[in-house]
């Protein structure tokens, strides 16, 4: 156990310090709204404890909660079905094709460095209708599909899947370079020896390349999921949750009810919701990646 | 083993050691500053007190919602408050300038942990009723009293920052509900001022025909499109006060005259006044349609005066203004939305509370003239002592100008009347009406059941 041959006490004392930041920052606070969501409380004034009612509120009473927890899945199911395969296409390809691949992997990065401001105002201008001259728009009116065209945002059917594109697309690059990193991880020697075996392009990668990165592509899953649960910049600058709650997440409406309808206990409560809905997932998630693991393994 | 442990723990001692020093350290310099102060606020007079106090530093932080450099208000806030730090060495005015909505959210997060800045802003009657329950706010009667404070003021206007009859806050304005028109537009469409709501439906669609978008709303920031609908609801309710009604249980949200706004307010709507995408221009995104001259009308409060009177579609007297007119002939055009302005609330818990209030008193003497001087003064709350048109105010400012002296009362924003919870559910339901047709009913329904879930 003692590899290190130092005592237990200067293990401890050289852990101590980030132990006691992580508690603090994380542990801490988590516990405080775990108990806010107990009280009726506007955030300021005096409080009330009210035990699991705002709960059975959340549950049964709210006619936005359901409806954005389903869109914050519907944002997951986007991100961890589409956008993180679209990434690993992209990854495999890059590695096998670019000779100097560090120039495009850059620029794939380069929206996720960008703040979500700029990125929600630059394409709040690309789906502008045509009065106001928006890019998508007119290039439809252009090609004659006059009847395609819509005020993208605020359609309440539409808006949804426009800004998650908008997140999809921001966030491709991030995960291009965190499979592109584990492709290239993956030892030439064994592409070598399957060529002489006879598997030689994407059968080497379907029985290369996915089992080999199985670990580095859990991390993109974990983090695409996790990543979309919390999403609440880009529908803050792009929609404000609106029209009417259409594109309001479980975060954007969390925000809403702390601090706008200055129900602060409610608000924590579907913090602490959130919480252990986070929690639930990257338990799944790291289950049934370790039975892929053992599969290929 | 041993001898690497006792090392350890006196490295550990040691951090210890410096970390109790530094306390002490901050907590004897706290403690020496509190005695000093003490004794002079009990025993001396104002002016005294600024002498004796002239060698100790003081700091105010004054947070305020004037960032934009370019705008009259933040020139303004920044002349006074260097003004006052020359004649008052030891004070130092520390500001913290943020826009509307940040303001908003940092106070709250502040008022949660009882640390409200020295000086803060808040808004109007609801919605500073959570900060005055949470009893965070000095009460302000004995200074408005100095040097004829209360007396600059427009009479009544107080009475919005004003809760179990101790004044709490100062406001920065005092605004009235308009329709801007810009007139070369409207000369192109050959359409007139509208006189009646109808007309008003009509020229939209004249407008409409010709191309021209009708009218500019910033409707993502949804307060804006619930003040244009309660100035259509003071109408059909032939008078202010639905919403009191509503509060005191004579009436319910699916009274007639409700459903009727709402109805008329569809009208409009519906007859395409507002331009495309409406919920996801904010509220600049929106008066800068109306400023670069691309629409032809505009719903505000009379604040937005002074930016529309600079801007490209102001030039050359091109924009007028219009009371809101009736709706089907109910309702009387001099009843106004009234938009009472944010207001400075002092901290009750302020490390230098008398300086604090000595400082915003000066301010608010010296608000009225700065802010004429600065061509900023229409719509504020004060008196102003000085003749507008020979100042140079624009034909347009004198217009709304005239305005003010018409108003015969009216109703304050649905936010300033009811509780937020209540409030969030209004304007999510109103900002709904301008993407979906909805039956007035329902509307009513949605608004009433809110309310009385947030009783």
């Amino acid at each position: 156990m003692n590899v290190l041959k130092v005592s237990r006490w200067t293990i401890a004392a050289f852990v101590l310090p980030c132990l006691l930041l992580y508690v603090c920052l994380v542990f801490i606070p988590i516990l405080v709204s775990i108990y806010s969501g107990t009280l009726d409380w506007n955030g300021i004034g005096a409080s009330k404890f009210v035990g699991f009612a705002n709960y059975t509120k959340m549950f049964t009473n709210d006619s936005v909660f359901w409806p954005a927890l389903g869109r914050t899945f519907l944002l997951a199911g986007f991100s961890m079905l589409v956008q993180v395969p679209i990434a690993l296409f992209v990854a495999i390809l890059i590695s096998r094709y670019v000779r100097k691949p560090n120039f495009l992997v850059s620029s794939y990065f380069l929206p996720v460095i960008l703040s979500v401001v700029v990125i929600g105002q630059l394409w709040k201008t690309i789906y502008n209708p045509a009065s106001m001259g928006g890019m998508i728009n007119q290039i439809l009116i252009q090609l004659g599909l006059d009847s395609w065209t819509h005020s993208w945002l605020t359609e309440p059917k539409v808006a949804i899947f426009a800004v998650i594109l908008v997140s999809l697309w921001q966030y491709l690059g991030y995960h291009i370079l965190i499979q592109f990193t584990g492709i290239q991880n993956i030892p030439a020697d064994i592409y070598e020896a399957a060529k002489i075996d006879g598997a030689e392009g994407f059968k080497a990668d379907r029985y290369i390349t996915l089992p080999m990165i199985v670990p580095i592509f859990k991390i993109s899953v974990v983090l695409s999921f996790i990543g979309s649960l919390q999403s609440f910049d880009l529908i803050m600058v792009m929609t404000g949750g609106g029209p009417a709650h259409a594109t309001d997440v479980i975060s954007s409406h969390m925000y809403n009810m702390s601090f706008l309808s200055m129900k602060y206990g409610y608000g924590s409560a579907i913090a602490t919701f959130l919480v252990f809905v986070c929690l639930l997932a990257t338990l799944i998630i790291n289950f049934l990646f370790s039975r892929l693991d053992k599969r290929y393994s | 083993m041993t001898q690497k442990r006792s090392r350890m723990l006196g490295a550990v001692m040691a951090g210890v050691l410096a970390l109790s020093l530094a306390a002490c350290g901050s907590g004897s310099s706290n403690s020496s500053s509190d005695t000093s102060t003490t004794p002079t606020d009990t025993t001396k007079t104002t002016t005294d007190n600024g002498n004796s106090n002239s060698n100790e530093k003081i700091t105010i932080t004054f947070q305020n919602i004037y960032p934009d450099t370019t705008d009259p208000k933040n020139q303004m806030l920044q002349k006074i408050v260097k003004q006052y730090q020359t004649d008052h060495p030891n004070i130092t005015i520390e500001l913290d300038s943020l826009n509307t909505d940040q303001q908003k959210l940092k106070l709250k997060t502040q008022a949660a942990s009882k640390e409200v800045p020295d000086i803060t802003i808040v808004n109007p009657a609801a919605q500073m009723q959570p900060f005055i329950d949470a009893d965070l706010f000095a009460p302000l009667n004995d200074m408005i009293e100095q040097n004829g404070l209360k007396d600059t003021f427009q009479k009544g206007i107080l009475d919005y920052y004003t809760f179990n009859g101790n004044v709490y806050a100062l406001p920065d304005g005092n605004n009235i509900g308009v329709v801007y028109y810009n007139k070369s537009l409207f000369e192109k469409a050959g359409v007139k001022v509208p006189t009646t709501f109808e007309e008003m439906v009509e020229v939209v669609k004249q407008l409409k025909a010709k191309g021209i978008t009708p009218m500019a709303i910033g409707e993502k920031d949804s307060w804006t499109g619930s003040f244009l609908f309660m100035n259509v609801l003071l109408r059909t309710n032939g008078g202010p006060g639905f919403l009191k009604d509503v509060v005191d249980g004579k009436k319910t949200f699916e009274d007639p005259a409700f459903k009727e706004a709402v109805d008329a307010f569809q009208s409009l709507v519906q007859a395409g006044a507002f331009q495309d995408g409406v919920t996801s221009f904010d509220y600049n995104a929106g008066e800068n349609l109306f400023k670069t001259g691309k629409t032809a009308m505009y719903f505000m409060g009379s604040w937005a005066t002074g930016g529309i009177e600079t801007s490209e579609a102001g030039k050359d007297n091109n924009v007028g203004v219009f009371k809101f007119p009736t709706v089907n002939g109910k309702g009387n055009p001099d009843e106004f939305m009234l938009a009472p302005g944010s207001a400075f609330a002092v901290s009750k818990n302020s490390k230098h509370l008398k300086e604090t209030l000595d400082f915003l008193n000066y301010f608010m003497l010296n608000y009225p003239k700065e802010t004429f001087e600065a061509k900023g003064a229409v719509g504020i709350a004060q008196t102003v002592d000085g003749d507008f048109k020979a100042a140079g105010y624009s034909d347009m400012a004198m217009d709304v100008l005239n305005l003010f002296k018409d108003v015969k009362g009216g109703d304050l924003a649905f936010d300033n009347t009811m509780n937020p919870g209540t409030a969030q559910a209004h304007l999510s339901s109103i900002q709904n009406l301008f993407v979906a047709k909805k039956d007035a009913s329902e509307v009513a329904k949605e608004h009433q059941s809110a309310y009385e879930e947030n009783k």
